[in-house]
């Protein structure tokens, strides 16, 4: 029973993982720690202005058919 | 400029196959999996004179992909491409957090899929319906493993060993500028072909349709408010804001058959110039506002509804289990002489099913895009091999969807107007004519389950789909509520359309930006209005003209249109493998240019014999230039040949066949341009390998660690744990 429940968990917790990923809701964490590695002390963009910079920036590709 | 780089020592460092012990179950599992598709296969093949159920399809179909990634896909990857997974790939050498950066293989797996599959897997195997479930289905399965997975793959593979170029720059670096423009120009017209013939379908969906159109119509500001919404009120809460854009999208639906029921359904039915008009204009805004406002929310949208239809399908087939009631190979196969589409099987199967089995469009999101994210090179087996393999496994359930409703009504529905006569006594006799029946009270109850005003001639693929759609979901979920799931389905399908047309008709417009900036600076600038006006009015008129011309033309828009949509997809594909199998000859790997080259070869017969009938056949419902014979001779002594019902309606035909005539037969020039000037490079390879130079950036090591497949073998995550790498929640 535990393990079953253990199994949905992990399920869940896999599922929610995926999406955020994947709707890029994890771009602005990955950007911050990514910034505080990579140029510390320099100062970071909040999350309003750097997902409008990241929209702006967005290039349009092709779907298929 | 180097010539062909010697690989890096890639025996050495490759890290050993998965650990010993697996093997013996290695064996069992394989050999298991190999009995079941085997069994599904015969089942199929000797079944004769009686129902089959549709699992044996999927059976066959699930059986043969498993074994063809398993063994083929990984020959490809180790034998033929020997990708590297110590060469640093695009995403990590230039990783610079937008267009270049490491995305994991799973993610990368769900963006690749969404943009390759759309409507074209959907559509095409329903047109194909026409000539039996078999030969599509046997075409669906065998070419998406020799043909197009392979093409998918070797394109984002060569693509990734150049930092993401495009197909069109590989063409004209590898091969020629003769080359280089002949693809470029592929791909734009195939763009414009393409963008017509998928709103046509939706045009068709929605004409008489207040319930269609209004839940369709509601999209539009649905997603406006979504990129309000994410603009302004919530940056960067994507899944947040597609959650209330799903809620408000059912809601839509559900109102949808409010009212049709109700005195809005007259505003709501709209006639298909309408429905044209309203699409070019929408087109054109679309592909001048802010990405933001309106392309972005549609596209979160449309994938998770795309995403979500799909399971769900997937789910009601395995819970419905219908039978088929389309027979294996009808008639129409050997005479050619279908109501659908022209032309028999032998080529037209390979060209109507183009998504699913082999698709040229996917080598433009394989070269772009996906290389410039993939964060090891093993992973092009997953990314490129799986994710066509799972676009096929939708071909299959579209097939399937269609082949499980009654094949009289099937043929009620695809028919052009012109055949089907005015009322459904006449459907009904028409439908008989073919060899199949149904009587016109039939037909009157399978519009009423769906609350539709009538099904007859309701071409292009959606209404079928969509009724299929509804007796396995109805079926599986128990509950009926045919009516509601019919138009969630052609909510579905209307909705990725519209996306494409908003996504194509923006690419096809910095395309043309791009060429014309060649010859005037200001075009290629972006941000400059006028230009940016002129380039997306020409992209709309293009696509608009096509349209028009499909929903007015006498002998059936979908009729005339499709071939030439699948001519123009399978010569992209021509384009793309030509290039794959060129590259490899300049790598010194004529041994294995067989691998992209046999398929290359397929279907290059497939299009060009498809062109060659389409432009010579002397038969007037197959050849565009008999047709136009036909009706000019017959115009000039002034007499109105049907299905034209006036001296216009002949003009039109007329003018169309011209116009269609001739681009099959520039379709047909283009492909054999294209070949030729790649034969001349091959040779000029193979007499002195050192004269020709390929564009492959050279190695750098690589410092990533991450899985080559789906799941992670014992030795990566020993790897992986040692990098410190994540996978989901291993970060948080």
């Amino acid at each position: 029973m535990t393990r079953v429940r253990g199994w949905l968990a992990d399920g869940a917790r896999g599922l929610v993982w995926y999406l955020r990923e994947a709707s890029g809701e994890t771009a602005y964490e990955r950007y911050v720690a990514h910034e505080l590695v990579v140029h510390p002390g320099r100062p970071v963009l909040d999350r309003r202005t750097f997902e409008r910079r990241r929209q702006d920036d967005r290039t349009v590709h092709a779907r298929c058919c | 400029m180097s010539t062909t780089a010697p690989p890096p020592t890639t025996t050495a460092s490759r890290p050993t196959d998965p650990d010993p012990p697996n093997r013996a179950r290695q064996v069992v599992v394989w050999t298991l999996v190999s009995v079941v598709a085997a069994v599904c296969w015969g089942v199929i093949a000797l079944v004769r004179d009686e129902q089959i159920s549709a699992i044996w399809l999927l059976g066959a179909a699930l059986g043969s992909y498993a074994i063809a990634y398993r063994f083929y896909a990984r020959f490809i990857a180790k034998t033929v491409l020997e990708v590297d997974d110590t060469r640093a790939t695009p995403a990590e050498r230039n990783g610079d957090g937008t267009d270049f950066e490491p995305t994991d293989r799973r993610v990368l797996f769900g963006h690749h899929f969404a943009a390759i599959a759309g409507a074209g897997p959907l559509v095409g195997p329903v047109l194909a319906a026409q000539m039996g479930y078999l030969p599509g289905t046997i075409w669906i399965i065998v070419g998406v493993i020799v043909a197009g997975a392979v093409q998918d793959m070797v394109v984002l593979f060569l693509s990734m060993r150049r930092d993401g170029k495009s197909l069109g720059q590989m063409a004209r670096e590898e091969i020629g500028p003769v080359g280089g423009a002949a693809a470029l120009i592929a791909v734009f017209s195939i763009m414009i072909i393409l963008l017509a013939v998928l709103a046509l379908v939706v045009v068709n969906a929605m004409a008489e349709s207040p319930w269609a159109t209004f839940s369709i119509a509601m999209t539009v500001p649905i997603a406006l408010f979504m990129g309000v919404y994410l603009r302004v009120l919530r940056p960067g809460r994507v899944l947040e804001t597609t959650a209330i854009g799903v809620t408000l999208l059912l809601l839509a639906l559900v109102g949808g058959g409010w009212v049709e029921s109700s005195g809005l359904a007259e505003t709501f039915t709209l006639s298909k110039e309408t429905l044209v008009l309203c699409l070019v204009v929408y087109g054109f805004v679309a592909s001048v506002l802010p990405v933001w406002l309106l392309l972005t929310p549609r596209d979160y949208l449309s994938t998770f509804m795309k995403i979500g239809t799909i399971g769900l399908l997937a789910v009601g087939l395995l819970l419905a289990r219908p039978l088929l009631q389309n027979e294996s190979v009808t008639e129409f196969a050997s005479n050619g002489a279908g109501p659908v589409f022209a032309g028999s099987l032998f080529p037209f199967v390979f060209i109507t099913i183009a998504c699913g089995a082999l698709s040229g469009f996917h080598a433009l999101i394989a070269s772009g895009t996906t290389p410039k994210m993939i964060e090891k090179e093993s992973q092009v087996r997953l990314i490129g091999y799986g994710g066509m393999l799972a676009e096929s496994f939708v071909a299959i359930s579209a097939i399937i969807a269609a082949s499980i409703i009654d094949p009289g009504l099937y043929y009620a529905i695809n028919s052009p107007a012109s055949l089907m006569g005015d009322t459904l006594q006449s459907a009904s006799e028409a439908v008989a004519n073919l060899g199949f029946s149904i009587t016109p009270d039939q037909l009157a109850s399978a519009a009423a389950a769906v609350e539709e005003s009538t099904l007859v001639s309701r071409t292009g693929g959606a209404p079928t789909l969509a009724v299929g759609m509804s007796q396995i979901f109805s079926e599986a979920f128990g509950g009926g509520g045919r009516a509601f799931w019919y138009h969630f389905a052609i909510m579905f399908e209307a909705l990725f359309i519209l996306t494409t047309v908003d996504a194509g008709t923006r690419v096809g417009r910095f395309m043309l930006q791009d060429t014309l900036g060649n010859v005037w600076k200001p075009m290629r600038n972006v941000s400059w209005k006028p230009g940016v006006w002129i380039c997306s009015a020409v992209v709309v008129g293009g696509w608009g003209y096509f349209l028009y011309v499909g929903v007015t033309d006498p002998l059936g828009g979908i009729n005339q249109l499709f071939p030439l949509f699948g001519i123009a997809n399978q010569l992209l594909a021509a384009i793309a493998l030509t290039v794959a199998t060129t590259l490899l000859i300049k790598h010194g790997k004529l041994r294995w240019a067989w691998v992209p080259g046999v398929p290359l070869a397929w279907d290059a017969v497939v299009t060009l014999t498809a062109s060659w009938q389409k432009v010579f056949s002397d038969d007037p419902v197959l050849g565009f230039f008999a047709q136009r014979d036909k009706y000019a001779t017959a115009l000039d002594a002034d007499q109105v040949l049907p299905p034209a019902t006036d001296l216009d309606g002949m003009r039109q035909i007329v003018t169309n066949t011209t116009v269609d005539g001739v681009l099959a037969a520039f379709f047909a020039i283009l492909v054999v341009v294209v070949i030729a000037d790649a034969a001349r490079v091959c040779v000029k390879a193979l007499r002195d390998p050192d004269s020709v130079a390929t564009t492959e950036v050279p190695y750098v090591r690589s410092t990533l660690v991450a899985p080559a497949g789906l799941v992670p073998t014992k030795a990566e995550k020993r790897a992986m744990a040692e990098a410190g790498a994540g996978g989901p929640g291993g970060s948080s």
